[in-house]
């Protein structure tokens, strides 16, 4: 899924110092901080060895100066050496139209990795970056968004990652999707639609299981019998892979409760009033 | 004769070992975190410019040197809280009101409460916390004056590095603090909900800001598989209430609030704690899975049709 930051420009008073900011910002998340997130001890070993100041330099390399609306995966493919990692079997989530609440869920469940919580994904999250072939080499003023051109560093990073971390899956892996949507749960155009149910690789992924969730309070608009549900499920059975669908995984709807404590579909056996 | 050299020989080998664990780790802490220096300046960048943009530009490289300044070259059991004043006047901001959540014994359940912000501002969501958030350092008379090898835990001093970055954070973050003031506390504690000497009871309460502050609210929260120790009303969170009323607050204590006890239950799915009433909604159907095999189901088809056949047949 495309990132937010697509879509955002970054600006800085100091020219002179950004490129610093930005280094310091995504190149400096080293592994050891990143090892200290909780949500990574399943996978401390893969991240031993990454030298942080060299995935910058690729990071780097890949756009700096050049013409931001012609960025290829070639660009990239030394920093997704780099910084790649294996994942854990049946640990894969993906996702689509539900970037708050999947991030939610693995910050509090360590069971799951998504492509944000990988190394790669973990960096470029919420960061913007594009180059121009004019000195200081990187635009801190403006970048292309998709509608201007699809090329762009931003869109070919994440389809190039996306790509990346559905090769990796294995065992079984999970999908979480919005079935309160108008539009639909799956699209064929997502991310997750065109790049990664392709890139899943069936010799090594046993099953996709889907976790439909609903808005609490909010609108029904698909169920796992649905149209896009069941167009989702000729996609995957095609591609010889087993599919599951499950509405509003527990785990994850007690999440949303979170933030709606008190609503009709939040009520808990053992609930009990303040006490002033 | 011999017994002398005996005693020579047994004087050397005491000697020799006490040598060989000199050499050992100094402290028994963990040493500095590696890369503290790129870690902190990075995490000040992100905090700036992605997690709170509100609070303005800050200049990085410098917040690390006062930061450094600190505790580097120095004793690693003669630091002081003063000693980071500096690195808090520059990273201080507005902690904005009602926001504030002070906590004990459930760090990784305030952080993600809290949600960086978008719920609470506790205190590993102000700048000068998140700065720090999980990381170790401590200094040494000897170049390069960080000691990346151990670091003295508290029992061995107390004046050591950490202790007092945490003592000057948390007074500053009490200070700062305004509003409706939160309370998160683990029910299922041992000793107690409330550590009558602990962070909260020495360096917090006593700088909270009675003028700026209309009210205190408790949280007293058990872990869902943990032992339903204290409550609100008594032992040490009675002991809590009552110290803060002494001092004129406005207190409210709640048992198992709702919205910690949800965040609690997503692990614990399936824990009694954690079922949804009966009028839960019909959504929770239950899962669908492919046909692996049409043909496999045709083969079966096939088969039962053949068996009533032959059934048939047979009578």
């Amino acid at each position: 899924m495309i990132a937010n930051s697509e879509e955002k420009r970054m600006k800085s008073k100091d020219g002179q110092n950004s490129s610093t900011q930005l280094q310091e910002a995504i190149g400096l998340r080293s592994p050891r901080l990143f090892l200290e997130r909780e949500y990574v001890t399943i996978s401390v070993q893969a991240q031993q060895d990454k030298d942080c100041p060299k995935i910058w330099e690729s990071l780097k390399q890949a756009f700096i100066y050049k013409n931001p609306c012609n960025i290829t995966t070639e660009d990239y493919q030394p920093l997704m050496e780099l910084a790649s990692h294996p994942i854990p079997c049946n640990k894969s989530l993906f996702w689509s139209k539900t970037n708050d609440l999947v991030h939610r869920y693995t910050k509090s469940n360590h069971n799951f990795l998504t492509l944000e919580d990988t190394l790669l994904g973990y960096m470029a999250d919420r960061v913007s970056w594009c180059g121009d072939p004019s000195a200081p080499g990187i635009n801190y003023e403006s970048c292309p968004k998709r509608t201007e051109c699809e090329s762009n560093p931003i869109s070919v990073f994440w389809k190039m990652a996306s790509k990346m971390f559905a090769e990796a899956a294995c065992g079984v892996v999970q999908v979480m999707l919005n079935g309160s949507i108008e539009a639909g749960a799956f699209r064929s155009s997502s991310i997750f639609g065109s790049i990664e149910i392709s890139n899943l690789n069936p010799d090594k992924v046993s099953a996709v299981q889907i976790w439909l969730m609903h808005d609490i309070g909010g609108p029904q608009s698909e169920s796992c019998s649905g149209y896009s549900i069941r167009r989702l499920k000729d996609t995957l059975e095609e591609r010889n892979l087993k599919f599951t669908c499950e509405e509003n995984h527990r785990p994850v709807q007690l999440l949303q409760c979170v933030n709606n404590p008190d609503h009709a579909d939040c009520r808990l056996c053992s609930s009990k009033t303040e006490t002033p | 004769m011999n017994s002398f050299f005996l005693s020579l020989l047994f004087l050397s080998l005491l000697f020799m070992t006490s040598l060989s664990e000199g050499q050992g780790k100094k402290w028994k802490g963990e040493g500095t975190t590696p890369n503290l220096e790129s870690i902190v300046i990075g995490r000040c960048y992100e905090y700036t410019r992605i997690v709170n943009p509100s609070v303005g530009e800050k200049n990085c490289s410098e917040l690390w040197e006062a930061f450094k300044n600190a505790f580097i070259k120095k004793d690693p059991c003669n630091i002081l809280p003063t000693d980071y004043e500096l690195f808090i006047n520059l990273s201080l901001h507005t902690i904005p009101p009602n926001k504030s959540l002070f906590w004990e014994n459930n760090q990784l359940l305030v952080n993600s409460f809290s949600g960086r912000t978008r719920r609470y501002t506790a205190l590993g969501d102000t700048l000068f916390g998140f700065f720090a958030d999980l990381l170790n350092w401590c200094g040494q008379a000897t170049s390069p004056g960080l000691d990346y090898d151990s670091c003295p835990t508290t029992e061995e001093c107390e004046n050591n590095a950490v202790d007092s970055f945490w003592r000057m954070a948390s007074i500053t973050y009490a200070q700062h603090s305004s509003g409706v003031i939160h309370v998160l506390l683990n029910g299922s504690a041992e000793g107690g909900a409330y550590p009558v000497k602990g962070f909260f009871a020495d360096y917090e309460i006593p700088n909270l800001q009675k003028d700026k502050i209309s009210k205190i609210v408790i949280w007293v929260v058990d872990d869902i598989e943990g032992p339903d120790g204290d409550s609100c009303g008594i032992h040490t969170v009675k002991i809590l209430e009552d110290r803060l009323k002494t001092l004129g607050y406005d207190v409210t204590c709640t048992d198992d609030y709702k919205p910690v006890m949800f965040l609690l239950c997503v692990d614990h799915p399936d824990h009694s704690k954690c079922a949804f009433s009966s009028s839960a909604p019909a959504a929770q159907r239950g899962p669908i899975s492919s046909d692996r095999g049409g043909s496999w189901n045709k083969l079966m088809f096939v088969t039962f049709v053949g068996l009533l056949f032959r059934s048939a047949l047979v009578y």
